[in-house]
């Protein structure tokens, strides 16, 4: 294969992360075959080199022999899929040079057995590629591998063994283990079809039947406690134990935080009007920050959805069903493997309702409850409070504000950073988190 | 099986900040009083916090402890105090996991005269194992070879009553040297390293390396064999190991340590000894000439290399690398109490070396971090931990990490007196007074300066990657100095005088280009062709970025 032809083919991609990285060489560093007969389906792992020494391994698909390869077309992409869930099926194990393919089917996953109809890519993604069967089925292919095992995969085949039912089935999986790396390739899921996402639904709704959403996020809040419950509930599994937190943690998440705030309140512009409301005041948010984690425990700390919000949650026939347990794309995946307090899932949700109750208004000319921000919130946290495994949180709801409160403010601190360098009109929702946090601070202490 | 978690980088070590560890000092993960694996897993958490690369693991085996863990006895175990191999290797994996590589002491030169293979070869002369140390019936051989625990060792040789000979040992006369002219010998070595690669640890610091070989008419140190010996070791663990590091600990002029590095095929790091010294040196006299001169004298070292830098460590601070007239002056300023010297050394740690000084701690941590080399922090320097000169030998130095003002400093949940040492109490340095817990809820902490000062220096590869040219001035109190790599270009000047102090620099080469402060990114007014005009506080310092004028905002 052509060296400059796989750096100009890959560096072209939507799922190429480094567009910034110069690139110096590009490998192929195994291929699998999926089918020998014309055409020939394989898979590749194919590093990239940068100038800096660095480089990244990715997952490539393509048709053809030694000679006149092509890549991934979408239409030899369906074909590759379909080799790729059959092979699932069947629990394949295919060799390559450096090491070899495993291919899974998840048990009870009955729709596994059917024939598989009609394909269509999905357009809308960064780092992955999707394909979705039937309406049905969707196989999701990892792009850029990391080492180690996929957190996504590793949630979805926990949260099903105990028996929590509201994440899509997981069908199937498949990965690579040998020298370059041991790593998951991909995986076969159950698509949701007909559901609404969470985060349009709440646009909708907030705008023409504020009081509907409302009484959605009782559900939610249940929901997501029953995730926190289930993810906590194996002390004998070490990759998901429940575990109590260093002595320090508490200091280094202060230390943490504090940090990013001095930093983000340092390059404030002075003349930007929106920002009236905190301007000045850093050293007052960093002062509350310290009352907040002057004392008490921090509960314990599980594995988390690690990047929860409305936009990661779909209604389906009335019911919630999360999604993506990817984590946060920046993160490295041993950091999206970390385990954390609950209360940060919890914290994203609630910084998700302030964000929509502003994109409606913005986006839609809604006109919102002033109250509606809050009565969200309360309606999220009673049930969830109510639902969940009450040992995962710091004993005291004196206790679990405050921890709650230094989520959101970390949250929102990242938010307003953000939004000032990406999207300037939407500065305010950051702003007034803020602004809402201190005054909350200030009433709890 | 140990995971992948790194990116392969062969040069990690070249922009890494290290850290040092006494594992019987850090945490205690048992309860016994006594630092072990299990509580250095607890404050991962922490040291990737503060943001070191790589961590330093003082000597971990079996042992007698009769000299700190480098008399070791079994090079395949661990000492039971710190836990097992199972531990170890979880350890490592967990540091791994959070970006953090683990190298080793090890201690090629000798072995405790515990060790079954000495204990072997004096019993019997003619077996196995009887030409893997080195015998002689006179203790007249290597007359040339001087002693290096002086206040300790009136020979380096010792008799052996049992096997009637003498035995040779550059240290302590309980650690005899092995015989590396012995082939078995030179194997059993490589074997020792291949186990502890096998599971999973990024390298070691080999202590004591000149001494590995003997020869008649010569001073016993840095012979050609036992470079020739390095290169094989570095071939083997390159052939089979990738992305490892040897790092040796040669107390050596810097002309003589670049032979360490070979022509990049021997040790990737070695230790820049009188660097040190000369550091605490131009505090004390307020002259920056002493870093100058023997930056001047550092020779070239291969692309692939790299100094490793501290200011502090686990044994005295070390002046053997300075001449007497100097130590002399050192002695005086440093060490007023002769409980305070040990061999030719300062044992002390560095807060105390400084009178608690914070301008001084900040000053010194500057310099180090701008020097071309890879800083080794001590652990407990970064919250300003003292010391106990009361304690034997360099005990004062190994005193438990201070955690938090609770009992036992939150190092142990043991008895007061089951600990290995007790914790600091003094009003000044004691744990009520200086701890983690504190100084993490303290922003303008030394502990928080050092997390953002690592955080800073890490953000600059032209740090550890850049080259170095000095900046002398007319004033003598100044240490100026520019790095360069690629298109990033740093000027660092400090002030080393108790008082306020004005620097021109020539910098006309950079005329054009304005300096960006680098921890507030303040822009200094452009450089011109007239000398540029610095006014710096009483032990001040200031980091520039140089950048080309459009591109300042």
């Amino acid at each position: 294969m052509d060296e400059q032809a796989l750096i100009e083919y890959v560096t072209r991609q939507r799922w190429y992360g480094a567009k910034s990285r110069m690139v110096s060489h590009a490998e192929v560093l195994d291929t699998i075959v999926l089918r020998h007969a014309e055409p020939q389906l394989s898979l590749a792992l194919v590093e990239m080199r940068y100038d800096t020494g660095a480089h990244d391994i990715y997952q490539l698909l393509f048709s053809g022999g030694t000679e006149g390869v092509t890549f991934d077309s979408i239409r030899e992409e369906a074909g590759i899929a379909r080799e790729i869930v059959s092979a699932m099926r069947t629990g394949l194990t295919l060799q390559g040079s450096q090491g070899v393919a495993e291919f899974h089917p998840a048990e009870d996953f009955s729709a596994l057995g059917r024939e598989l109809g009609a394909a269509r890519a999905v357009s809308t993604e960064q780092s992955n590629s999707s394909m979705i069967f039937d309406e049905a089925l969707i196989l999701k292919v990892f792009r850029h591998l990391e080492p180690g095992i996929n957190p996504e995969l590793e949630m979805l085949r926990f949260l099903t063994e105990r028996g929590f039912r509201n994440i899509p089935a997981l069908g199937g999986w498949y990965g690579y283990s040998g020298g370059p790396l041991t790593a998951t390739l991909g995986l076969l899921q159950q698509y949701v079809a007909g559901a609404v996402g969470g985060w349009e639904l709440a646009l909708v709704e907030i705008t023409d039947a504020p009081e509907r959403f409302l009484d959605r996020l009782d559900r939610l809040g249940e929901v997501t406690a029953k995730m926190h419950t289930a993810l906590g509930a194996d002390p004998n599994d070490p990759a998901f134990a429940p575990e109590e937190p260093s002595v320090e943690s508490l200091g280094l998440l202060t230390a943490t935080v504090d940090e990013e705030i001095a930093r983000v309140f340092l390059s404030l512009p002075d003349d930007d009007e929106r920002l009236g409301p905190i301007l000045g005041r850093g050293e007052e948010v960093r002062e509350q920050l310290r009352l907040l984690t002057h004392a008490g425990s921090a509960g314990r700390v599980i594995r988390t959805h690690g990047d929860y919000h409305l936009g990661q949650t779909l209604l389906s026939n009335n019911e919630w069903v999360i999604l993506d347990f990817e984590g946060e794309p920046a993160r490295t995946l041993v950091e999206r493997r970390r385990k954390r307090s609950p209360l940060r899932d919890v914290a994203g949700m609630l910084r998700s309702f302030a964000y929509a109750a502003t994109a409606a208004e913005l986006t839609r000319d809604a006109e919102i409850p002033d109250d509606w921000e809050e009565r969200a919130r309360e309606r999220f946290l009673e049930t969830y409070l109510e639902t969940v495994d009450a040992t995962l949180l710091p004993p005291g709801e004196a206790a679990i504000e405050r921890l709650l409160a230094v989520f959101e403010l970390e949250k929102a601190v990242y938010e307003l950073r953000y939004e000032l360098d990406n999207r300037p009109d939407w500065v305010g929702i950051p702003v007034a988190g803020i602004e809402r946090l201190m005054r909350a601070a200030a009433e709890a202490l | 099986m140990s995971e992948q978690w790194f990116e392969r980088d062969p040069l990690w070590f070249k922009r890494a900040v290290f850290y040092e560890i006494h594992i019987r000092g850090f945490f205690d993960g048992n309860d016994d009083g006594s630092g072990d694996f299990r509580g250095l897993i607890d404050k991962l958490d922490y040291l990737e916090w503060l943001g070191v690369d790589c961590l330093w693991l003082l000597p971990m085996y079996e042992s007698p402890l009769r000299d700190g863990g480098y008399d070791i006895s079994n090079f395949f175990a661990l000492h039971p105090d710190y836990g097992s191999v199972e531990d170890f290797r979880e350890f490592v994996e967990q540091a791994h996991q959070r970006g953090m590589r683990v190298i080793a002491d090890l201690v090629m030169n000798h072995t405790s005269a515990d060790h079954p293979w000495f204990q072997e070869s004096r019993t019997e002369p003619a077996g196995a194992k009887g030409n893997w140390y080195v015998w002689s019936e006179s203790d007249e051989r290597y007359p040339e070879a001087r002693v290096i625990f002086i206040d300790a060792e009136p020979s380096n040789w010792t008799l052996d009553q049992l096997r009637g000979e003498y035995y040779w040992h550059r240290f302590f006369h309980h650690q005899p040297d092995l015989n590396f002219a012995n082939p078995e010998v030179q194997e059993a070595m490589l074997e020792v390293l291949r186990f502890w690669l096998d599971l999973g640890i990024d390298g070691f610091r080999l202590d004591a390396v000149p001494y590995l070989f003997e020869r008649e008419g010569t001073n016993g140190e840095n012979l050609p064999e036992t470079h020739e010996y390095l290169k094989r070791v570095r071939a083997e663990v390159d052939a089979r190991y990738p992305d490892r590091l040897l790092l040796a600990e040669a107390n050596q002029w810097p002309e003589d340590v670049v032979d360490y590095f070979g022509d990049g095929d021997e040790c990737q790091m070695c230790f820049h000894f009188p660097v040190m010294p000369r550091m605490f040196m131009a505090l004390r006299r307020e002259d920056a000439t002493p870093i100058y001169e023997i930056l001047d004298r550092t020779p070239h070292i291969p692309d692939n290399c790299q100094w490793g830098l501290f200011l502090r460590n686990h044994d005295e601070l070390t002046l053997e690398m300075v001449t007497d007239e100097e130590r002399d002056y050192m002695y005086a300023e440093y060490a007023k109490d002769p409980r305070m010297k040990l061999n030719l050394g300062i044992r002390r740690r560095l807060a105390p070396l400084l009178d608690a000084g914070r301008d001084e701690a900040e000053l010194l941590h500057a310099i180090l971090f701008s020097l071309p080399g890879s800083p080794v922090l001590y652990y407990g320097d970064e919250i300003g931990m003292g010391d106990n000169v009361y304690l034997g030998d360099r005990d004062g130095v190994r005193t438990p990490m201070q955690w938090s003002g609770d009992r036992n400093a939150g190092f142990s949940r043991a008895d007061w007196a089951q600990l290995y040492l007790q914790p600091l109490m003094d009003p000044v340095y004691g744990f009520q007074a200086v701890n983690v817990e504190a100084q993490l809820r303290t922003p303008n902490s030394l502990l928080r300066w050092m997390q953002r000062f690592i955080a800073l220096r890490k953000e600059h590869p032209v740090f550890g990657l850049g080259s170095y040219k000095p900046l002398p001035a007319e004033n003598t109190r100044i240490f100026a100095h520019i790095r360069t790599w690629e298109e990033d270009i740093v000027m660092c000047v400090h002030n080393l005088a108790r008082s306020a102090q004005a620097v021109q620099l020539d910098l006309s080469e950079y005329a054009g280009m304005v300096p960006v402060e680098m921890l507030g990114r303040t822009a200094f007014p452009p450089i011109g062709e007239l000398p540029y005009l610095l006014t710096l506080a009483p032990r001040g310092f200031f980091w520039f970025q140089l950048r080309p004028e459009g591109q300042v905002e």
